[in-house]
């Protein structure tokens, strides 16, 4: 099984030469395409740095980051960009959706970043499965915060990621939408078969996944 | 910017832009306000200016009132010349001289009057109230009639049927003059009359002395060939250096001038207020931009890049611009329309709207540099947010980006959009010093709010709660200091200039010229009449201050055997002094205020060699040495003399002064009459009502009367200058109270917070005053700084007057700026005094 995310002696440094705040210190892990992995640590281990290095919305300090075995680090920005285009799905603890789009477009943009126009439809659908089809046209105001994450998933699901990267992706919800929206995720992720890597604090949550990778103080315990 | 030319990037960049601009366009109304006030201004000038000149070109001959005009000054031209002139084409003949016309009871007035012949105008129609009275003129009768202006109507309180006299003889007032074809400067700004060639010649009226002025107008049998006719007519007058003609083209030469000066000046008002419209634009899109960030951070983590986004903004400020442009060049378009209503109705003006695609192209692009230039910064900012906060939840504000890269195509574009203006202009030189004085002052209140905020941060400790506030304000990230600083001072910089110079010019002419002028001015006396002219002058007044001097008519031919007009271009600020006739005096010795600067005055008696003595000021714009040769056309005689001297001479006290003097010896030979000036105890109008009646051929011009006219047109002017200089203001304003808004919701949170510690309203308004204050009154410093030290070097260099400093003009100009200011930033801030607790607690 080949590696979808790889990391070999990753090192994250914050802060200027006096004064340094080493976040990750010379980690290693690899995670295989289909894998469901989950990250779990105290506050201010290194857990979504390692999501941040690995969605190349950081820079590794020292070391090795591969994505479907292609390096990024030291990639330019238009670069990265379109290795998360191509790979990468993400979603965050606070859903993020662009205020003034409504449900519908916020999912298309992840496609039109894709240059994949024209695909209403299917943006439509996919929030039809996730139970938003009254909701389409709604600015992310008018939603709860579950239909909110629903739809930030629908948009980090749209294009088909190899990778998907969710940042304590129930950290905002009730458990009722928190278990609804891991529902979501893991049964996308297996007919899709695609690699889910999950930062949490629910221990419930990271049993369900095919491995636990636990962080202290910047390294894998 | 080259995703813009691919079609698939492109649509995608249309959709998103449209779709933002349609869903935050209240975030955007600065730009567009701005943007639209600046470009409509902008668009007016050009449109006003280009209707003008259209009007210009498209009546060049009803403005000369024929295909060419031949004037050979104060004598006419040989019968055998006409003759060659008839065979030519139609021809009529003129004659301009200046003289009194007066009424009974009333105080004579100095008239430039016109005698036409029956063929006159050969082109367009005099226009008179009623629509008859011109026919009137031309008929022979006992009783000749005369056309006047509205301007001696009302001076002398004339109907019409009443009766005025000109050099003794009695003319009835057979109507108004209106406008005449060909412009007469004096018909819209001052007095002017016609009457007919035939009531001139049979009445003797021909004692104008040197102010004759034979003017010849001639419309082609064959119009097709005109150029070679007019080159034929060239060649028939070629015998006399000193007569001159004039084509079409350049018949409405000194109007275009004042038009492209008074554009020019539009043109530098427009670019300012565009220039701090665009640091509104580039305040708006940087907070633009903040309040965006998640946004744009979702966008990065999703996979568009940097340039994507900064091109879908800039793309969106693109359709703006094209939005605002198309607007205002549109409404610039009827502005001519407005133009006619404002246009005195004697210049015979009516302008049209022209529809250009290139002027509509020429205000885009200023407006597409200025826009480039101001978002730049704020839009390559977008680089500097990181989609990787989204993960923390934790926002930086980002601030303009100033990396090498951006400062070098900042000063590339800069260089563009003063290359472009200068390119337009006449005033080359004047633009670029106007240019490097605005970015230099732009920088100086730039500088000005920064060393404002370190002197406060570093010396000043308060212990009252309104003084912290204010403190913490003015120190604060998003200070309203540095943009309140440039944009209010700038325009209040500009105001304050202009007063000063306008003040200046109209203290000089209200207050300090009345004091030393003299209160008439004689034209044009013969010399046979002087002497009795002045002893009857002596027996109404024995202590009249009275001073004549002897005059003739020259025109310059050449300096150092080179022809004048390959020496002095029409630009040049002396050029008066060699164009057309001008009158020269002599003196045996210097006169006391003409003091001689360099060279030395002659020795008296050398009757055979002409020695000249020049106007210092004349001689440096001309370029003139001690002992070059000049030649000057005298009674229609070439005559080669010497300049012996540099004088320096002021003009300012309109007593009788020569930018020419040459020596008495040679210039006894010469035939001569006076000119002369008086000053009395006595009524002035007294005096002249009296002169006029014992001598009817004398004409003498009432200085006050020309003083009143001249402040009349300036305070209009002026007027019309500071009211378009306070568009800057406005649009400072308008950038103002944008920041002002871009900072209510940090404004309303930490007033939230010191209502929660229990600050009340008082101490917040107190506060917020102080702020003001302490901002207003720093840059109030600096722009009275740069106002005064401006204003200063144009009314003691240009303008060569004495400078003075008006408090109350300026305490009224900083009081009611600050009081209008302060007033807006009270009502933009209005939400933030009373800032709703639940909507903040919650983070809303």
């Amino acid at each position: 099984m080949s590696a979808a995310i790889q990391f070999d002696n990753v090192s994250l440094r914050y802060g200027t030469k006096s004064d340094t705040v080493e976040v990750l210190k010379s980690i290693s892990f690899s995670i295989d395409s289909k894998e469901v992995v989950s990250i779990v640590g105290p506050s201010g281990s290194g857990k979504t740095s390692i999501i941040m290095l690995a969605s190349g919305l950081e820079t590794a300090s020292a070391g090795s980051v591969k994505i479907n075995n292609q390096e990024i680090v030291g990639l330019k920005e238009n670069e990265l960009s379109e290795v998360r285009r191509k790979n990468i799905g993400i979603v965050f603890q606070s859903f993020y959706l662009i205020p003034n789009l409504t449900a519908v477009e916020n999912v298309l943009l992840s496609l039109e970043a894709n240059q994949q126009f024209n695909l209403e439809q299917d943006a439509e659908n996919l929030l039809d499965e996730f139970g938003l089809s009254h909701r389409l046209h709604h600015l992310p105001s008018e939603l709860s915060g579950g239909e909110q994450q629903r739809v930030a998933i629908a948009r980090a699901l749209i294009n088909k990621p190899k990778i998907i990267l969710a940042d304590e992706p129930t950290g905002n919800l009730d458990s009722a939408n928190s278990e609804i929206m891991i529902d979501l995720l893991f049964d996308y992720t297996k007919k899709n078969q695609t690699s889910l890597v999950m930062v949490t604090h629910d221990s419930s949550i990271a049993e369900r996944c095919d491995r636990i990778i636990e962080i202290r103080d910047g390294q894998i315990v | 910017m080259g995703r813009l030319f691919d079609i698939k990037q492109f649509k995608l960049i249309n959709k998103y832009a449209l779709r933002d601009f349609s869903r935050s366009y209240k975030k955007l109304w600065v730009v567009t306000s701005t943007l639209f006030v600046s470009l409509l201004l902008l668009s007016l000038t050009f449109s006003v200016k280009e209707a003008l000149n259209s009007e210009i070109e498209n009546n060049s001959k009803e403005l000369l009132g024929g295909d060419i005009q031949v004037t050979s000054g104060i004598d006419p031209l040989p019968e055998e010349i006409i003759d060659q002139f008839n065979a030519l084409g139609k021809v009529s003949s003129a004659i301009e001289f200046g003289t009194m016309l007066s009424k009974e009871g009333e105080s004579p007035v100095f008239t430039e009057l016109r005698a036409v012949d029956n063929s006159y105008p050969l082109y367009g129609a005099i226009e008179t109230i009623p629509q008859s009275a011109a026919e009137r003129v031309f008929v022979n009768s006992q009783k000749p009639s005369v056309l006047i202006n509205e301007s001696i109507q009302k001076l002398l309180k004339l109907n019409f049927g009443d009766d005025v006299v000109i050099m003794g003889q009695q003319f009835e007032v057979a109507g108004l003059v209106s406008s005449v074809p060909d412009l007469a400067e004096s018909a819209v700004f001052g007095e002017f009359a016609i009457i007919s060639m035939d009531s001139y010649e049979q009445f003797g009226l021909n004692s104008g002395g040197s102010f004759l002025d034979h003017e010849y107008r001639i419309k082609f049998k064959n119009s097709i060939q005109s150029d070679k006719q007019e080159e034929l007519v060239k060649s028939i007058v070629a015998y006399d250096d000193s007569i001159t003609t004039r084509l079409p083209g350049e018949s409405g030469q000194s109007l275009s001038r004042v038009i492209d000066n008074f554009s020019n000046f539009l043109n530098l008002v427009s670019v300012s207020a565009m220039v701090i419209a665009g640091i509104g634009i580039s305040n708006t899109l940087l907070s633009f931009v903040n309040q965006n960030n998640t946004s744009i951070a979702v966008k990065k983590s999703i996979g568009f890049s940097s340039s994507f986004i900064q091109t879908m903004y800039f793309y969106e400020i693109l359709l703006i611009l094209v939005l605002t442009s198309v607007i205002a060049y549109l409404i610039g378009v009827f502005s001519p329309l407005l133009a006619n209503e404002l246009l005195p109705k004697a210049l015979g003006i009516d302008l049209q709207p022209t529809f250009s695609f290139l002027g509509f192209l020429n205000i885009f692009f200023i407006g597409l540099l200025v826009v480039l230039i101001f978002s730049i910064p704020s839009l390559y900012s977008i680089s500097e947010i990181k989609a990787g906060a989204l993960f923390r939840n934790t926002f930086n504000p980002v601030s303009l980006n100033f990396s090498l890269k951006n400062i070098l195509l900042l000063s590339v574009l800069i260089v563009i959009l003063t290359a472009y203006f200068v390119n337009q202009t006449e005033q080359k030189f004047y633009t670029v010093l106007y240019f490097v004085a605005f970015f230099v002052t732009m920088f100086i209140f730039y500088g000005v709010s920064k060393l404002l905020i370190l002197f406060i941060k570093r010396f000043y400790k308060f212990s009252n709660n309104s003084y912290r506030i204010a403190y913490r304000n003015i120190v604060a990230k998003k200070s309203l200091a540095p943009i309140m600083t440039i944009s209010l001072g700038i325009g209040l910089t500009l105001l304050l200039t202009l007063s000063f110079v306008s003040n200046n010019l109209k203290k000089e002419i209200s207050d300090s010229i009345p004091s030393m002028a003299p209160d008439l001015f004689f034209v044009g006396i013969d010399r046979d009449i002087q002497s009795n002219l002045e002893s009857f002058v002596k027996d109404i007044d024995p202590n009249v201050e009275l001073e004549f001097s002897p005059m003739a008519s020259a025109s310059f031919i050449s300096l150092n055997g080179i022809p004048i007009e390959e020496v002095v271009s029409e630009n040049n600020r002396s050029a008066w002094v060699v164009r057309g006739d001008r009158r020269i005096s002599w003196s045996e010795k210097p006169k006391p205020d003409n003091p001689i600067i360099e060279g030395e005055w002659w020795e008296p008696g050398n009757e055979s060699e002409m020695f000249i003595s020049m106007d210092s000021r004349a001689a440096y714009d001309l370029g003139m040495k001690i002992n070059d040769k000049i030649t000057l056309n005298i009674l229609g005689r070439d005559v080669t003399g010497v300049v012996k001297n540099f004088r320096e001479v002021d003009y300012r006290d309109i007593s009788i002064n020569f930018a020419i003097i040459i020596n008495k010896a040679f210039a006894n030979k010469l035939p001569y009459e006076y000119v002369g000036t008086l000053k009395s105890e006595l009524p002035s109008s007294d005096v002249l009502e009296r002169i006029v009646d014992k001598f009817p051929n004398v004409s003498a011009i009432k200085i006050d009367r020309i003083l009143s006219q001249v402040s009349e047109v300036l305070s209009k002017v002026f007027i019309a200058v500071t009211a378009i200089s306070l568009i800057v203001i406005i649009i400072g304003l308008i950038v103002i109270v944008s920041a002002v808004l871009v900072q209510t919701t940090f404004r309303r949170y930490n007033n939230l917070i010191y209502k929660i510690v229990g600050v009340d309203f008082p101490t917040i308004l107190k506060a917020m005053t102080m702020e003001f204050a302490v901002i207003y009154s720093t840059l109030i410093f600096f722009a009275l700084a740069v106002a005064a030290l401006s204003s200063y070097l144009v009314v003691e260099n240009t303008l060569q007057l004495t400078w003075h400093f008006d408090f109350g003009l300026t305490l009224w100009i900083l009081v009611s700026t600050a009081l209008v200011s302060f007033v807006l930033i009270l009502m933009a801030n209005r939400s933030i005094f009373s800032p709703k607790v639940y909507p903040l607690i919650r983070n809303e």
